[in-house]
C-alpha cells in the first residue's frame, strides 16, 4: 500500500521534529499556569486557573495585554517575569522546529509527490506520461501542448521540473522530481489510468529507459510504451519486453536521408506536413547520388552507412577511433580536418556528413569541407539545442537535431499514428502516387500553414451517426466543403482513413463515410474548425450533402409534406 | 426564400412586437396596458413554442428554452391579472399592475434573445 507507507513516513518525520518542542511547550505552560495561580494577589486573592491560562497565553505569545483581569501584586509580577522569559523562549524554539520541519527534504518530497498524484488523478482528458525532460522531452511537451494534450512529466533533476512549471503551455503540465524507474512514481504519474495514452521514456541513458519500460510493462500490460534508444542491444531487449515501440533518431534520420536522396519530392512533402515552412514543394532539397564522406562513425555514422550501403551508395568513413570499425570498410583514421577530408577524396565526393557527438567538431568539419569544395552537399548533426544560432549561420544543406527528430517522431506516434503508415506506404508500394499527391497538396493547400489531426467519426454528437440513421451515407468530399458555399472546397486534405483494421491510403473524395472511421487530415487551422463543425451538426452536413435544408422542426416537416405547396 | 423560414420568423418577431406593445407605458398605470395585448402576446408565444419543437441542434435547444421562459412569465402575468382583486371586470390595482408588467418585461427579454438568435443563425449560414 504505497499511500500508507508514505503517510507513515510523513508521520514519523513530524513526530521526530515536533515531539520535543511540544513537550517543552507543555512543561512551560504547566509550570507558568500553576505558579501564577499559587502567587498571592492584591487582598490575598490569587488568580484562578482559567485566568492564569489566559494570562500565560497572551504573555507567552508576546501579545501582552498587560495586567488583566486585575492589577497584580508584587509576587504575581515576579512570576509574570518568569512566565515571559520561559514562555517566549519555548515558543521561539517550537516555531523554529516547525520551520525546520516544513523544510525537511523528505517531507517536501512526500508533499510534492502527493500533490502530483492528486493532480494526475484529476485529469479527465487523455494524457501522456513523459519520463525525462531534457531537450527532447521539452520539445515533445511543447508539441503536445500545441495539440492541447496534457502530460505528466517525471525528471530526476529538480531544476528541469522547475523550468517545466515556468513554461507557458496551452494546457496544464504536471511535473514530479524523482526517479522515473521507481514503480511508485510511475503509478503516481497515472500509467494504470484509463485515459493514459502512453508512456514515453526519454531519459539520458538507455539503461534507465529500459528499466522504465520493464516496470511500466509489468504494472500495466496494455500500456503503449515508447522508448528512445540508440543502441541495438537495448533495442532488442526492449522489443523482447513486448509491445515497446523504440525510436532511434539516427535510424529515423537515415531513412529520411535516403528518402531525400532517392525521392526528393516525398521528402519535401513530408517536411511540409510537419510544418517546416522553409521547405517549399517547388524547390526540393535533394542530396545528390554519389560518394559520401561520413565524418564520425558513432551511432549516426553507422546508421547512415548501413542505410546508404543498402541503396548501393558508396561511403568513406573518417573517424579517429579505428578499432571498432570493420576493416573491410573504406576508412580514413584521424580527426576530420582538411588533410583527412582530402585523403578521403572530397574532390570526387558529392556530400559530407558531419555526424560526431561534438558540436564544435561538426562545425569545424563543415567549414573545412566548404573550403575544400564549395558545392559539396553538407549534412550536419546538431547535438545541443542552445547551439542553434551557430548552426543556422554556417549554411548547411541539412541540419539534423537528434532531439528534434525524436520528439517529432514520438509526437506523431502519439497524436497522428497513421501518418507513419502513410510514410511507409509512400516510400515503398505507393511511390508512384507521390507526384499526384504533391500536386494535390500544392493545389489545395498552397503555401498556407498547415497541421495534421485525426477526426474520429464516433461519439453521440457525430453528425454521421444521425445521417446513417436516416439512411444517408455522406462522403468524404461532403465533409470537406464549406456550408457557406457548397461548391467551395475547404483547405484540407484527407490522407489516411482507418476503418477497423483496414487502412485506406489517400482516400478519394467519393469514399462513403462509416461510423467509427478515423480519418487523418492535413489542413489549415480555420478550416479544421469548419470541418469539425460539419461533423458535429447534422443539419449542416445534410445541407452540404443534398444542397437543400433539412426541415428542422416538426412543423417544418409537416409543411414540407403538404402537397398543395409543391409547384409541380 | 422558403416558406418555412417565413412562417418561423413571422411568429418569433410577432411575439416580440406584441410583448413590447404591452409593456410600453407607465409601469403602474393600468390605463397604459391592454389586457388584449397580453392575451395575444401569450397566444403567439405559445405558437412559437410549438413551431420550435423538433430541432435537435444546439441552437434549437436554446431557441426552445427561451420560448419556454417567455411562456412561463406571460402565463404568470396573465394569471395575476385574472385572479387579482378586480378580476377581469375592473382594472388591477397599481401594485398588481407593477407585478404584471415586471413579469411581462422578463418575457420581453426572452423574446429579444429569441430574435437575436434567429438573426445570428441566419447570418451564420451566410447563404
Amino acid at each position: 500500500m504505497p499511500a500508507t507507507s508514505e503517510l507513515d513516513r510523513v508521520t514519523a518525520v513530524v513526530l521526530q521534529y515536533m515531539r520535543t518542542p511540544f513537550l517543552v511547550l507543555l512543561a512551560t505552560y504547566a509550570l507558568g499556569i500553576t505558579g501564577m495561580s499559587l502567587m498571592p494577589g492584591v487582598n490575598d486573592s490569587s488568580m484562578n486557573l482559567f485566568h492564569s491560562f489566559y494570562f500565560f497565553t497572551f504573555t507567552a505569545t508576546t501579545t501582552g495585554f498587560g495586567e488583566v483581569p486585575a492589577e497584580f501584586s508584587e509576587p504575581q509580577r515576579l512570576w509574570a517575569a518568569v512566565c515571559i522569559y520561559t514562555g517566549v523562549v519555548a515558543w521561539l524554539y517550537a516555531i523554529g522546529s516547525f520551520i525546520r520541519l516544513v523544510q525537511h527534504p523528505q517531507l517536501v518530497t512526500a508533499v510534492s509527490e502527493r500533490r502530483f498524484a492528486r493532480q494526475v488523478r484529476a485529469i479527465t482528458q487523455p494524457f501522456v506520461v513523459i519520463c525525462g525532460f531534457g531537450d527532447t522531452g521539452s520539445l515533445l511537451a511543447r508539441g503536445l501542448s500545441d495539440n492541447y494534450r496534457k502530460a505528466a512529466v517525471i525528471d530526476i533533476n529538480e531544476e528541469r521540473i522547475k523550468a517545466l512549471k515556468l513554461r507557458d503551455y496551452r494546457v496544464k503540465m504536471y511535473g514530479l522530481c524523482g526517479d522515473a524507474s521507481v514503480p511508485k512514481h510511475l503509478l503516481d504519474a497515472g500509467i494504470t489510468r484509463e485515459n493514459c495514452q502512453g508512456l514515453v521514456a526519454l531519459t539520458r541513458s538507455d539503461e534507465t529507459n529500459l528499466k522504465i519500460a520493464v516496470m511500466a510493462r509489468s504494472l500495466n500490460p496494455r500500456l503503449k510504451i515508447i522508448c528512445r534508444s540508440t543502441c541495438n542491444q537495448t533495442r532488442e531487449y526492449m522489443e523482447a519486453v513486448g509491445g515497446v515501440e523504440v525510436v532511434d533518431p539516427y535510424a529515423v534520420f537515415s531513412r529520411q536521408m535516403c528518402t531525400a536522396i532517392f525521392n526528393p519530392p516525398l521528402f519535401s512533402w513530408m517536411q511540409r506536413l510537419i510544418g517546416a515552412l522553409d521547405f517549399n514543394l517547388e524547390v526540393c532539397v535533394s542530396p545528390p547520388v554519389g560518394k559520401w564522406i561520413l565524418c564520425g562513425f558513432g551511432r549516426m555514422g553507422r546508421a547512415l552507412r548501413d542505410a546508404l550501403a543498402e541503396r548501393g551508395i558508396p561511403t568513406v568513413i573518417v573517424d579517429p577511433g579505428a578499432e571498432s570499425i570493420d576493416p573491410d570498410l573504406p576508412v580514413v583514421i584521424g580527426r576530420a580536418d582538411t588533410r583527412a577530408l582530402d585523403e578521403a577524396g572530397i574532390g570526387e565526393a558529392v556530400g559530407v556528413v558531419a555526424g560526431t557527438d561534438s558540436d564544435e567538431d561538426n562545425l569545424g568539419i563543415l567549414l573545412s569541407a566548404r573550403k575544400l569544395k564549395v558545392d559539396v552537399f553538407l549534412v550536419v548533426r546538431q547535438n545541443h539545442h542552445e547551439n542553434e544560432l551557430a548552426f543556422s549561420a554556417v549554411n548547411a544543406n541539412l541540419i539534423m537535431q537528434p532531439s528534434l527528430v525524436t520528439a517529432r517522431q514520438i509526437l506523431q506516434m502519439l497524436t497522428v499514428p497513421t501518418i507513419l503508415n502513410l510514410r511507409r506506404y509512400l516510400r515503398d508500394e505507393g511511390a508512384e502516387e507521390v507526384p499526384r499527391l504533391v500536386a494535390r497538396t500544392q493545389g489545395i493547400l498552397g503555401r498556407e500553414k498547415i497541421h495534421l489531426w485525426i477526426e474520429s467519426l464516433d461519439g453521440s454528437d457525430c453528425a454521421v451517426r444521425a445521417m446513417t440513421e436516416k439512411g444517408i451515407a455522406p462522403t468524404l468530399g461532403d465533409i470537406q466543403r464549406t456550408p457557406m458555399e457548397r461548391t467551395r472546397r475547404l483547405k484540407v486534405l484527407a490522407l489516411v482513413l482507418r476503418r477497423g483494421e483496414a487502412l485506406i491510403m489517400l482516400p478519394e473524395d467519393d469514399t462513403k463515410l462509416h461510423l467509427g472511421d478515423e480519418i487523418l487530415f492535413c489542413g489549415t487551422v480555420p478550416d479544421h474548425r469548419l470541418l469539425s463543425a460539419n461533423l458535429h451538426n447534422e443539419y449542416t452536413l445534410y445541407y452540404i450533402h443534398r444542397g437543400v435544408d433539412e426541415p428542422r422542426t416538426l412543423f417544418a416537416a409537416w409543411l414540407g409534406r403538404q402537397t398543395f405547396l409543391k409547384s409541380d | 426564400m422558403n416558406l418555412e423560414k417565413v412562417i418561423f420568423g413571422f411568429f418569433i418577431i410577432l411575439a416580440l412586437t406584441l410583448n413590447v406593445g404591452f409593456v410600453m407605458g407607465e409601469i403602474s398605470n393600468p390605463g397604459h396596458h391592454s389586457v388584449w395585448l397580453l392575451f395575444f402576446a401569450l397566444l403567439v408565444s405559445m405558437v412559437t413554442t410549438l413551431l420550435k419543437i423538433g430541432d435537435r441542434s444546439q441552437i434549437g435547444a436554446i431557441f426552445l428554452s427561451a420560448s419556454l421562459v417567455a411562456n412561463l412569465q406571460l402565463i404568470i402575468a396573465t394569471t395575476t391579472w385574472a385572479v387579482g382583486e378586480g378580476g377581469m371586470t375592473t382594472p388591477p390595482s397599481q401594485e398588481q399592475m407593477v407585478t404584471i408588467i415586471s413579469l411581462a418585461s422578463g418575457a420581453l427579454v426572452a423574446n429579444i434573445v429569441s430574435v437575436l438568435m434567429l438573426v445570428a443563425d441566419t447570418l451564420m449560414a451566410r447563404r
